[in-house]
């Protein structure tokens, strides 16, 4: 009996390995980064997908190959439609749990419909981290994500390291998927960064406005800083401007800005910004020509009036060219006067261009270096 | 082995804890979002603050008839007869609350962990390892409450310090924009939210010290309702009331939404899911054993090991009836709403108008 019950045990310990299903980490193919442009063709194959994954045998000390990265392109109906597709040409499945960047090309971005549905796919999706970057190019995606990069070998790492490590970067402003979707909820508007290829490099510079799933168009890189000043995102930036017979250089190195929001009849927005910074440069003389209160507080007015320019200058664009919310007022009377905001959301694209904004803006030059 | 089965005041408050944080707290924020929008906290605080009454109602009832157990007790004040059909009621209600509780667990764990395992094969191992510990006492039961206990508690104070980098306050307002229906039905969901914490009817009779029982459970249902609260506020700054809404499962979801400084702790979900199981194994072992328990007096039987494992096969079946989430929603969770107001509201009431009406023509 003992020696039945034994074997018994012995055999069922075969059934009960756990390594039945495994999959080996080079039998994977990581999908590390996707671009989506438009398909021209007729018929259901709307995308025209990209993948880019690191070659893996060609990473660590002892790498076997050289190449480091493969794109592979297909025509597809759907994001995820074109892994299954390639897999008719790859050897292992795609796995997307480590996606973190995804580019999406300029033709497909103005079909609101088309974006919809990828961004329905990436959100419902299980594997896939909702952090990942997304970006928008003027060109085609899948040419971002074939140019070789000139200092990192595989471009999509690039595009990664320049929006994660540079976060207090004010030229552009990262973007993830649940970042655009809560946007695009409350505003209906978002922006995302604006990636290009110039020669065989890519820069990541200025916007793309989103509204309602679709762009509507771009914002250089000083509109995006304004903007980013108006949200709080800056940490570090450099303005010059003129002043009187040089040029001024003002490091900035704190930001503040906050919105009231005054409804009566008219719906008034003041802005009040207020930035810390100290003198980067200005005109090298011999008497001393800084350290003075009364040239240094000229010198704030400015600086002030500089960054007024700019900021009024992208509401204007907002308000006028693109009757899009880019401030996020619309967020903002939602939260804080919902009563009026029930009444006007519906028609919130009429009123936003006719809102009054007030711009308010303090500078201090802090410190001025380390001359006088 | 050496059972005198009784359990201590803080194996009340361990269980209370673990019992009733269950599969819930993974869809409460959205559930409760979704009728209640940024005011679904006001319906958690209300849901948790009714079951308050009942509680104390409860307790009341077993310094009424000390050193009696809920059977003996049942019988005395009711009919038997009633009082079995009671217990069915009672037996239904927890068996449905199993199966609610493991089906979604499965589909979770499918989502998220398992993708290619059978949801059958989930299922089942998870209702077999849970019945080992169903076959034992109230008092083993009661020490794995206070091993999980602190795991929930680290659980929550996890998920804090994660999301706190990047919650956006203000995503909590506007506060206060409620109608009186939505009111009223986002209490309900509160309130179901909670249950389980019925399971002092069974237990508090095996409570070593019968003073302090009351305050024990009072703190467990406190500690619910912050855990509850905190959670809600934590998916609301995180996500936003729009995609709230859209989530499934936001609680789990939002593991995936940290960006700590220095990238090193991404794609959490895999550690959260461990966390998971054991939560939902705190919920789970004790109800089965409780309706091994039941089962066992309604049968009158002296023991109820024996009644554990035929009970199984039922829960299999329920848990695997409905087709999809949306059909446990709609048909399992709708009749458990129901039975549930029966059984952790109307029973305990009923059982202690009626005793306290015997008790005092028995004083007469």
């Amino acid at each position: 009996m003992k020696k039945a019950l034994l074997i018994l045990i012995i055999l069922f310990s075969f059934l009960l390995t756990a390594c039945w299903d495994m999959a080996e980490i080079n039998q994977r193919l990581f999908v590390s980064s996707i671009g989506v442009d438009l398909n021209e063709a007729n018929g259901m194959n709307k995308y025209l997908v990209t993948y880019v994954y690191p070659n893996i045998n060609a990473i660590g000390k002892n790498a076997t190959e050289d190449k480091k990265k493969f794109t592979i392109e297909t025509a597809s109906s759907s994001l995820f439609q074109a892994g299954r597709k390639s897999s008719t040409r790859e050897e292992f499945p795609f796995y997307y749990k480590h996606l973190k960047v995804f580019i999406i090309g300029d033709e497909l971005a103005k079909d609101s419909k088309l974006i919809r549905q990828v961004i329905d796919e990436l959100n419902r999706d299980t594997k896939i981290n909702k952090k990942i970057q997304i970006l928008v190019t003027e060109g085609k995606a899948k040419d971002i994500l074939d140019s070789k990069a000139s200092h990192v070998p595989i471009t999509d790492e690039t595009i990664y390291n320049i929006l994660i490590d540079n976060k207090s970067a004010a030229r552009f402003t990262p973007q993830t998927l649940t970042g655009m979707i809560k946007e695009l909820d409350f505003n209906n508007v978002a922006i995302l960064p604006k990636v290009d290829k110039i020669g065989d490099r890519v820069t990541i510079a200025g916007a793309a406005i989103i509204k309602d799933y679709k762009l509507i168009g771009y914002l250089n890189e000083i509109e995006n800083r304004a903007l980013a000043f108006i949200k709080n995102k800056v940490k570090l930036e450099l303005i010059d401007l003129e002043y009187e017979d040089g040029l001024l250089s003002y490091n900035i190195t704190d930001n503040k800005s906050s919105k009231s929001v005054t409804i009566d009849g008219d719906i008034n927005v003041n802005i009040k910004l207020k930035v810390e910074g100290y003198l980067q440069g200005y005109i090298i003389s011999k008497d001393i020509n800084v350290y003075n209160n009364s040239v240094l507080v000229d010198m704030e007015r400015a600086i002030e009036n500089q960054l007024k320019k700019e900021i009024e200058h992208t509401i204007n664009l907002s308000q006028e060219k693109y009757n899009a919310d880019l401030v996020g007022i619309g967020e903002y009377l939602s939260k804080y006067y919902p009563k009026e905001w029930n009444k006007i959301k519906g028609k919130w694209d009429q009123i936003y261009p006719d809102i009054k904004f007030n711009i308010i803006v303090e500078a201090n030059i802090r410190r001025t270096g380390l001359t006088k | 082995m050496d059972s005198k089965n009784k359990i201590s005041n803080g194996q009340l408050k361990a269980l209370m804890v673990t019992i009733v944080v269950g599969v819930g707290i993974l869809s409460l924020p959205s559930d409760i979002a979704v009728i209640m929008d940024n005011d679904g906290w006001i319906g958690i605080l209300l849901g948790g603050l009714i079951t308050i009454p009942f509680i104390i109602i409860i307790d009341r009832l077993f310094k009424l008839y000390p050193n009696k157990n809920f059977f003996q007790l049942g019988k005395e004040i009711l009919n038997p007869i009633i009082f079995k059909i009671i217990l069915v009621i009672f037996l239904f209600y927890i068996m449905l609350l199993l199966s609610i509780s493991v089906r979604i667990f499965a589909d979770v764990i499918k989502a998220y962990l398992l993708e290619t395992t059978p949801i059958e094969i989930i299922i089942i191992t998870m209702l077999l390892s849970v019945s080992y510990m169903a076959r034992s006492q109230i008092e083993v039961i009661a020490r794995m409450a206070v091993i999980i206990y602190p795991i929930i508690l680290g659980f929550i104070i996890f998920l804090l310090i994660i999301n706190i980098p990047n919650m956006d306050l203000t995503n909590i307002y506007p506060v206060f924009q409620l109608n009186y229906k939505a009111l009223l039905k986002g209490v309900l969901i509160g309130l179901f939210s909670y249950a389980g914490y019925e399971f002092i009817l069974l237990v508090l009779p095996m409570a070593e010290n019968h003073k302090g029982t009351l305050k024990y459970c009072l703190n467990g249902i406190f500690i619910v309702i912050a855990i509850y609260l905190i959670v809600f506020f934590i998916t609301l700054s995180q996500y936003g009331i729009h995609q709230l809404k859209r989530e499934i499962w936001p609680t789990i979801a939002i593991v995936k939404e940290i960006d700590l400084p220095g990238y090193f702790l991404e794609n959490l979900d895999g550690i959260i899911m461990a966390i998971w199981v054991m939560v939902i194994y705190g919920t789970l072992g004790p109800f089965l054993h409780f309706s091994g328990v039941v089962l066992s007096d309604i049968l009158n039987t002296k023991e109820h090991q024996y009644l554990i494992l035929p009970i199984i096969p039922i829960i299999y079946i329920i848990s695997l009836y409905p087709k999809n989430l949306v059909q446990v929603e709609k048909i399992l969770v709708k009749i458990f709403n129901y039975i549930s107001i029966v059984s952790i509201m109307i029973i305990p009431t009923i059982l202690f108008v009626l005793g306290l009406v015997k008790k005092r023509r028995e004083n007469q």
